[in-house]
């Protein structure tokens, strides 16, 4: 847009007590990138995320949103400045029904920003993310996987120019994360989002990200390519270790 | 990139859709509005005294319960602040009632009691739970012994008597009134964006900030907007009373009523607090004079009764609830009976 990354962190720390979560990171997300966060468990991958999404304020650190600092700014300053969440466990309103949950983000951070025809209304978004057949259902009385889409859907009611995905694969099957990944690409690809995407699951990850974050014990030990990634020896011997020598990529 | 720019019309059709968005409901609640308001407005023309008296403390519960449950019953913050609002309304009415104007010293009321409700807020609003509750619950108490000490040690006087007061059926108007436009904010503010911020805030905050709801705007306007409801009802009542002190008009049992009814009656609701409201006003001006301690002791019971059987409160009582309890009933007594039987039944069911 103007030179500057599309959101950046600069030495963003979170401490809780005497523990370390997010060590010292450095990151910067241009547009249109579709980036993986890897890294084991109790790693800082959420903790980093809720640093990104103003959820959580950094202990030190400072973060930029197009050049402009975020830091210390409320979850909604984020929101409207287009980037857009969604949780580990969704998060929906079971007592809403599912249309409802998302025009509850259009109402809010998607009120004020452009949009894309795909983002239109309630029902394109439906359309978009495939649960137009459910729409007038309570959202708690959907299965636990449409519910991850539907946390997707609510976030992209805000309209987003950046979306940043905590571990919407988990507990998929094979082929439902297949067409999640799918989904995560359509999304990229025709809505131009910036797409950041944390898996615990590495494998599935690697296949369709582009550049990969490895966090371990909240430090950054890598950035780069899948393919660099897995070559790189302090990462294998952090975190990927037996896996990757089972199942190369 | 096709893009729509989200235009001034795009958002006011959006707007105008949320509101008509539960458009039979909305008929069916102005209906009862104006049907309530109608009775009660014809009231004072062939009630008794006492009636009227009764109607009053009602209406006075209606105002207080449904405002109270407009923000805390959608937010779920349970706030014991009322009798703070409801002493400041009063005090201020008290204090502007021989210069000012009737409708000015009501205004007066409510605009203090909002600007209190804003600091308050703005310094307790980040809490939940319990200490929110305790934390408003302390500045009620702080606010009545700074006001107790002002009394003494600055105007050297213990309470205030009120000379210049209205006629009784102004009150009674002011009141209904009062009751009136907070269920009728409460209509309108649940089918508008504040409303359905306040609704995100109650399910989940976190999740609400992160779609875009400012929560700390909303939560202290919605707030400030209890408490002015609070302090037209405390700067009308206090003329009722023609003698005020803080005892009497901070009285915490004012607070806690108040929260009772809501929760009883259903505080998710929007009639839930009036019906609850209507049933204790009932219930309290019946039992008080003859037996006192048995009002306080009923309002117990029908808490509990009311958290362990009927959380949504009085209003989510429909048939099939009373047919569920019916069930249950005859399926223990069976059990206490004959035991085999009833796994019997248990073992078909599932």
């Amino acid at each position: 847009m103007n030179g500057h990354p599309q959101l950046e962190a600069r030495g963003v720390t979170v401490r809780f007590g005497g523990l370390t979560a997010v060590d010292q990171v450095d990151a910067a997300f241009a547009a249109g990138e579709l980036v993986g966060i890897i890294g084991p468990n109790g790693a800082g991958k959420t903790t980093f995320f809720n640093a990104l999404s103003g959820v959580q304020q950094p202990t030190s650190g400072d973060l930029f949103a197009h050049g402009r600092c975020l830091t210390g700014a409320q979850p909604h300053k984020f929101a409207a400045q287009g980037i857009a969440r969604t949780f580990q466990t969704p998060r929906v309103f079971g007592g809403l029904s599912v249309a409802a949950n998302i025009d509850f983000g259009l109402q809010f951070a998607g009120l004020h920003r452009k949009s894309s025809w795909l983002l239109k209304d309630e029902d394109s978004i439906l359309h978009l993310i495939g649960l137009s057949d459910l729409a007038r259902l309570p959202a708690a009385a959907i299965t636990p996987s449409q519910q991850r889409l539907l946390e997707i859907g609510m976030a992209l009611a805000t309209r987003p120019q950046l979306l940043l995905l905590d571990e919407v694969a988990a507990g998929l099957t094979e082929a439902e994360i297949d067409s999640m990944a799918q989904l995560i690409r359509r999304l990229r690809d025709e809505l131009d989002l910036t797409v950041i995407w944390i898996e615990h699951a590495v494998t599935t990850l690697l296949r369709y990200v582009e550049r990969v974050i490895v966090l371990h014990q909240g430090r950054k030990i890598a950035d780069g390519t899948p393919a660099e990634v897995v070559r790189n020896a302090e990462v294998i011997e952090a975190y990927l270790g037996d896996e990757m020598m089972a199942e190369p990529v | 990139m096709s893009t729509l720019p989200a235009t001034r019309w795009e958002r006011l059709v959006y707007r105008v859709r949320y509101f008509l968005l539960d458009r039979e409901h909305l008929g069916r609640d102005i209906l009862v509005l104006f049907a309530l308001a109608g009775w009660a407005l014809a009231l004072p023309h062939y009630g008794s005294e006492f009636v009227v008296s009764m109607a009053l403390t009602c209406l006075m519960y209606i105002a207080l319960s449904t405002s109270w449950a407009l923000f805390c019953g959608t937010t779920r913050y349970l706030s014991l602040a009322t009798a703070a609002f409801f002493g400041i309304g009063a005090y201020t009415g008290a204090l502007f009632l021989e210069d000012w104007g009737w409708l000015a010293v009501i205004v007066a009321g409510a605009g203090v009691a909002a600007l209190v409700a804003l600091v308050m807020g703005s310094l307790v609003l980040h809490l939940r739970g319990t200490y929110f509750a305790v934390l408003t619950f302390g500045m009620t108490e702080l606010i009545r012994h700074a006001v107790s000490y002002w009394e003494k040690q600055v105007t050297g006087t213990v309470g205030r008597v009120l000379v210049v007061v209205p006629e009784r059926d102004t009150v009674y108007l002011t009141m209904l009134a009062l009751a009136v436009a907070a269920v009728a904010v409460s209509i309108v503010v649940r089918r508008t964006r504040f409303g359905l911020g306040l609704m995100g805030i109650g399910a989940d905050e976190q999740r609400a900030q992160t779609l875009g709801v400012n929560t700390r705007v909303a939560k202290t306007g919605g707030f400030a907007l209890t408490a002015a409801f609070a302090g037209a009802v405390g700067a009308a009542m206090s003329v009722r009373w023609t003698y005020i002190d803080p005892a009497t008009v901070f009285n915490p049992f004012i607070g806690f009523q108040t929260v009772l009814i809501a929760l009883i009656g259903g505080a998710a609701t929007l009639w839930g607090p009036l019906i609850a409201a209507i049933v204790f006003s009932l219930l309290a001006e019946s039992l008080r004079l003859q037996a006192p301690q048995l009002y306080l002791m009923t309002l117990g019971l029908l808490l509990i009764l009311s958290v362990l059987f009927l959380p949504g409160g009085l209003a989510s009582l429909r048939w099939d609830t009373l047919r569920q309890w019916r069930d249950d009933v005859t399926d223990w007594w069976r059990e206490r009976r004959d035991p085999k039987k009833r796994s019997k039944k248990k073992a078909a069911a599932t």
